[in-house]
């Protein structure tokens, strides 16, 4: 079933800046869906207006068959966002954050406890919950903020760089949560720079490039795409110096096997190297993820 | 506690009201420093709401909620007057001391005072909501509670401005002259004609009915 369809996306800020063009992709429940891009090129602008909280220019989307411009009140109560950059209130507790946003859910105060407690948990809250937030690490205060958007225990899940600032423990934490999240049916979209995480997660994705569209498809899809397939390493002979290794990207089975074999012959170490995510996305993009584009 | 401390500065001019004037001037500016209070916890509700948005960004996570507008305004503003309520409290039971006021009389001043808060908690809502200056979102309703609170007939009384009709007028332009005007009549502090009370509870309903409309057409809950 598709929980999210996009048809023609653009956005054209008041001041002129052109955020978004043309962009059209669907999302089935269930999904994760990444959004991948450069600085600036217009991840936050689609996740915020498919989260009703930015108006599109051109175009349609829809969330939960709801459009986002004109039902935005059908979809907001279904729907979670964990922002860029958000912080928790220095002077409040753990715990009273998440209870306070389950409360403005709409529950019980009791069903509120049992769910804060539950989601405190699973994050690795509990046993920080009567702290001031002033007094948690960074990577407990994004812990934090991504429990008070999962405590809505949403249908649609929109997080803008979740794991920034996380250890790898912490991301992995939150990798597992999300993925759980998808077994019960939740869809999620999340935007991120750590490709290892949209290797990790993303059952589609999309990268956008100054607004458009520059991949639409599976990881796998990327790499293959992108004609990044497998690379092998061939080192220099032994005792011959210390040139550099020669790095080949072979085609078919059949030329795997023939450097394979020159290897064997020539007494050289082989290795093979898988693609990474990282090598399709720079070369859809055209430069590194670090290049600063606006 | 520090927040209620707080809450009380808007009853340091009746102190010195009360040191250089007398006792039923002291009375008159507590009713508009109880005025005042509410009027502030609307105008400053921009400060929470300009923090939620561009800081802490909990509006956003606010926005894909059941949460409208209007309840998160004027919850943000309940929040700021609760803490503000001692300090109410304090000068309702100076203004009983100091003489007899009729229940009806108090519920109506405050009524007033309400009023005037529900019309400056949506011009709030529309500063935080549309300036991404955290130095403008402080400055901006320091400089309207100057405005608005020690520059009209707030504290001291209408009759003051006899000798000037020019700025008389102009005080009548303000809302909180009229909020004030109405709970000093009603503590019968004042004694004003019939058509000046009818005149303050048009404009205080029509302010708030303004700013309603402003705010709903002006502030950013979705960005445009």
């Amino acid at each position: 079933m598709e929980v999210v369809r996009v048809e023609g996306l653009g956005k054209t800020y008041p001041s002129g800046t052109k955020a978004l063009e043309g962009v059209s992709f669907s999302i089935e429940r269930g999904q994760i869906f990444c959004l991948l891009g450069r600085n600036g090129a217009g991840k936050t602008t689609l996740l915020r207006i498919l989260a009703t909280q930015l108006k599109p220019t051109a175009g349609r989307a829809f969330v939960l068959g709801h459009d986002v411009l004109q039902d935005p009140k059908a979809i907001r109560p279904h729907i979670a966002v964990v922002p860029q950059e958000a912080r928790p209130q220095m002077m409040l507790s753990p715990y009273d954050h998440i209870l306070y946003f389950c409360l403005i859910r709409g529950r019980s105060r009791a069903d509120a406890r049992e769910r804060t407690r539950k989601v405190m948990d699973d994050l690795g809250l509990w046993e920080h919950r009567d702290k001031l937030a002033s007094d948690l690490s960074g990577g407990l205060r994004q812990r934090l903020i991504i429990a008070m958007a999962l405590v809505a225990d949403p249908e649609v899940l929109f997080l803008d760089e979740p794991t920034i600032g996380l250890d790898p423990l912490g991301r992995r934490s939150v990798w597992h949560m999300l993925r759980e999240l998808t077994r019960k049916g939740a869809t999620i979209l999340l935007t991120t720079h750590y490709l290892d995480e949209a290797e990790m997660l993303a059952d589609d994705l999309l990268i956008v490039d100054k607004g458009r569209t520059a991949f639409l498809g599976t990881v796998e899809a990327a790499k293959g795409d992108t004609g990044v397939g497998m690379r092998v390493i061939v080192e220099p002979p032994a005792g011959n110096g210390t040139g550099p290794p020669e790095v080949l990207e072979p085609r078919s089975a059949e030329e795997v096997l023939a450097i394979v074999e020159r290897g064997l012959r020539e007494k050289r170490k082989v290795t093979f190297k898988p693609a990474s995510l990282e090598e399709a996305f720079i070369k859809i993009v055209g430069g590194s993820i670090e290049v600063e584009d606006t | 506690m520090l927040l209620v401390v707080i809450s009380l500065f808007s009853f340091l001019p009746v102190i010195f009201i009360f040191v250089f004037a007398d006792q039923k001037s002291a009375m008159q500016s507590l009713v508009g420093a109880i005025v005042l209070t509410f009027s502030f916890t609307g105008l400053f509700a921009s400060q929470s709401v300009y923090f939620n948005k561009q800081w802490f960004r909990f509006q956003d996570m606010l926005v894909a909620s059941k949460v409208s507008p209007a309840s998160y305004a004027v919850g943000l503003s309940v929040s700021g007057l609760v803490v503000a309520l001692p300090g109410v409290l304090v000068a309702l039971v100076l203004l009983l001391l100091s003489g007899p006021a009729p229940a009806f009389g108090i519920l109506v001043a405050l009524a007033t005072s309400l009023l005037l808060w529900i019309g400056l908690v949506f011009v709030g809502f529309a500063i935080g909501a549309t300036t991404k200056n955290a130095r403008r979102a402080n400055s901006i309703p320091q400089v309207l509670s100057i405005a608005l609170g020690f520059l009209p007939p707030v504290y001291y009384p209408l009759s003051k401005l006899d000798a000037y009709p020019a700025a008389q007028a102009f005080a009548m332009l303000i809302p909180t002259t009229h909020a004030a005007q109405l709970a000093k009549y009603y503590f019968g502090l004042v004694d004003i004609p019939g058509w000046q009370v009818a005149l303050g509870w048009a404009y205080l309903l029509g302010f708030a009915a303004l700013m309603g409309f402003l705010a709903s057409r002006r502030a950013h809950w979705v960005d445009p």
